[in-house]
């Protein structure tokens, strides 16, 4: 892994996508009176509210990650285990672009995605090479949603019908198609690509380091999703329930031949169990409107405690509720002997859990190149940044990844580690850094007029203002910015907005 | 809440046992001024000044504080006390023991029974000085600053003019607590010690002061002869 991760892979120029005026779907340019192929009248948006979609990600998921491809570039660079409801989120709110009506959203998130997969490449740990804009692995990446979308009503009970099946794999290669890829990436008919994705099991999946991470670590450690987070010792004992559960339903799901490949367990009776569970969350289809809709889900489970979302007025009763309710579990649990003699560290947080929680982004315990990518395109995506800011953006973070490289990497190994970065706190905040600083400012600063106003600041924030500058009309000036900005990143100084953007879950 | 350690040493028992022997009384006030009607109670349990006491003394302080706040949560919040705690800026105050006093903020905050507000790590010229720098980073003109805007920028500004201050084991001094508030105050100065200071000695405090002629500086409203 040495050589991937010392320089920045600069960014690439990302494969063209389809041009946006004369689209052209795919290869077999559906019938004319056929349904649409993006929107609200697409096969894909009857299932994209299906409540078992949920099971179904994961699934989907663990396929993905078992491309030795796929799951190099994830176990290197993504965020899925330390921050799985940011990633949640985002992954949902790409795929709401990318199905949506509105031709030109779907355009731009392409061009986006592509410039986000363009950064992401390296060498595995066993130095074969990875790359998130590899075709075949692209490829793949979508078959996985359209397999295991059929596999999910195939374990709930109800088969799709022929028609049915070829509209809907004609919106994933049009969905390939948008992204760039090319024509024969996917074989160009359903009956086609059930020969292709067998081939793909049985010759090329493999028990990736992913894979392991999703089915044996995310479900152990998954965090409670912000909303919940108050309640978090209660999410702990349901999680060690629940995620064996979760585990054992998504490992029976797979095909046998990756189960065998990949030394996945055989789960005596899983396959009832699958059955089961995708048959019961499949009668949460008859709740009623609204309360099993997943973009309600995905947008209630990642509500930050202090967002001014409409719905968190809405869910503040029943939150607060559970505040209480957690705030008396916590004083009614008996104490841990001894439980006080933790050194009295004060009010800011120590270097150890600053480095946990805020810097190492991929939960691999070091600090690394990916981490602060990471940074940088969560940033990027709550701004919506387009060229050149973004560059930009991840430009002046990998700047700051040389200056920390330098000044913390005292092994040489091209890594920190969290041990060589309690070393050498004082010495972090470096031109670097409020240079990350200063470009962070312009990047939300929107309308360039020097000041961040209340609109700008809940983009990046995705809450409020805080109320004393609100109450007083000032807005937040460059240098208060930078230096609020160095002052957290630095662990100096705790701050709810930026926890909200960098380290919750 | 005075007196502790004297109590401790005419028993000679070491002072930390005089602390332990405060939670009775504590309970017993709150409950004592919950019955006779008190919608606000404030107990001053530790000072800016008291951190200069004994390492010692002040670590099994802490470790005493969090037992009593854990050991009494639950009944707190079913009498509908509003519990909330004023001070508590010192990095000193061990992150364990603020994580509970929030919590109990947090569960009993929407209770309005009795308001019972405990300074810890409390200073009353310090809560002005943070006043004061609350109006001048809200840019508020000085011309604009009368005391009632600036009462409104201290910790917990509803909280209203103290009416009556009890200070035990006979001390009669202010020493730093509540300055803003107590600006009318009655002071009362029993002799007892705090740990001995039981319900029936408070209610004696409230008819003590029930007699008391308070004017504001005026004249008595009432003056001799009239109806």
């Amino acid at each position: 892994m040495t050589d991937s991760r010392a320089p920045y892979p600069g960014p690439r120029v990302p494969r063209p996508s389809a041009p946006a005026d004369d689209r052209a779907p795919g290869p077999s340019a559906p019938e004319e009176e056929g349904p649409p192929l993006f929107g609200p009248g697409s096969h894909f948006h009857r299932f994209f509210d299906d409540p078992r979609w949920a099971l179904a990600m994961i699934r989907a998921t663990v396929l993905e990650a078992a491309h030795p491809q796929v799951g190099a570039a994830l176990a290197g660079n993504s965020t899925f285990v330390t921050h799985p409801w940011r990633r949640l989120r985002n992954t949902f709110l790409s795929l709401q672009r990318m199905f949506g009506a509105d031709e030109a959203v779907r355009q731009r998130e392409a061009t986006r995605l592509n410039r986000l997969h363009a950064r992401i490449r390296g060498t595995d740990a066993e130095g074969r090479p990875y790359d998130a804009m590899d075709p075949g692995a692209r490829a793949w990446v979508v078959a996985t949603l359209f397999e295991t979308t059929v596999t999910m009503c195939r374990l709930g009970g109800q088969p799709l019908d022929q028609a049915t099946l070829r509209g809907l794999y004609t919106e994933f290669r049009a969905y390939l198609a948008v992204l760039g890829g090319a024509d024969d990436d996917l074989p160009a008919t359903v009956e086609e690509f059930w020969p292709y994705f067998d081939r793909v099991v049985e010759e090329e999946l493999e028990g990736t380091e992913a894979v392991r991470v999703i089915l044996y670590k995310l479900f152990d450690h998954l965090p409670a999703p912000p909303v919940l987070e108050e309640l978090a010792p209660l999410w702990a004992a349901g999680r060690s329930l629940a995620g064996p559960v979760i585990g054992a339903i998504t490992i029976a799901s797979l095909p046998e031949s990756l189960r065998r490949r990949a030394g996945l367990p055989d789960v005596p009776g899983g396959q009832a169990l699958a059955q089961s569970a995708y048959l019961a969350v499949g009668l949460a289809r008859f709740l009623p409107d609204g309360w099993s809709s997943t973009d309600g889900l995905a947008g209630l489970l990642l509500l930050s405690p202090d967002g001014d979302d409409p719905r968190a007025r809405a869910v503040t009763a029943v939150r607060d509720g559970l505040k209480r309710a957690g705030a008396l579990l916590r004083l009614l649990a008996p104490l841990p002997p001894e439980a006080e003699e933790r050194a009295p560290g004060g009010v800011g947080r120590d270097a150890e859990e600053f480095f946990r929680t805020v810097l190492d982004q991929t939960g691999d315990g070091h600090l690394d190149w990916p981490d602060l990518a990471a940074m940088a395109r969560e940033v990027a995506g709550r701004l919506d940044l387009d060229e050149p800011e973004e560059t930009r953006l991840y430009d002046a973070f990998a700047l700051w990844w040389r200056e920390l490289q330098q000044a913390l990497d005292t092994d040489g190994d091209g890594r920190v580690s969290a041990a060589e970065y309690a070393a050498g706190v004082p010495s972090l905040a470096g031109p670097a850094l409020i240079r990350v600083a200063e470009v962070l400012f312009d990047v939300t600063d929107r309308d360039g007029n020097g000041t961040i106003d209340e609109e700008e600041y809940r983009t990046l924030f995705r809450t409020g203002f805080r109320r004393e500058m609100a109450e007083a009309g000032v807005s937040y000036a460059r240098s208060a910015f930078v230096a609020d900005f160095v002052a957290f990143m630095t662990g100096r100084r705790g701050s709810d907005a930026y926890d909200g953007l960098l380290a919750e879950a | 809440m005075d007196g502790n350690g004297r109590w401790a040493s005419r028993r000679s028992l070491p002072r930390s046992s005089g602390h332990s022997a405060a939670e009775a009384t504590v309970i017993e006030v709150i409950e004592a001024a919950r019955r006779a009607g008190v919608e606000w109670l404030s107990l001053y349990a530790f000072s800016t000044e008291n951190w200069r006491r004994p390492r010692d003394e002040i670590a099994a302080l802490m470790l005493l504080v969090r037992r009593v706040v854990r050991k009494h949560a639950p009944l707190l919040h079913a009498r509908g006390v509003r519990c909330r705690f004023l001070g508590v800026s010192d990095s000193r105050v061990p992150a364990p023991l603020a994580r509970d006093f929030a919590d109990l903020t947090l569960l009993t905050g929407a209770n309005r029974g009795m308001t019972l507000t405990v300074a810890f790590d409390h200073g009353g010229r310090r809560d002005i000085v943070e006043a004061a720098r609350s109006l001048l980073r809200a840019g508020v003109p000085p011309e604009a600053v009368d005391e009632r805007t600036f009462a409104a920028h201290l910790p917990f500004p509803d909280t209203p003019d103290v009416d009556l201050v009890i200070r035990t084991s006979g001390e009669q001094r202010i020493s730093n607590f509540m300055l803003w508030q107590v600006a009318y105050a009655e002071l009362v100065f029993p002799p007892v010690l705090w740990p001995d200071f039981r319900a029936a000695h408070f209610v004696e405090c409230l008819h003590t002061y029930r007699q008391r002629d308070r004017r504001f500086g005026g004249v008595a409203p009432h003056a001799n002869g009239e109806t």
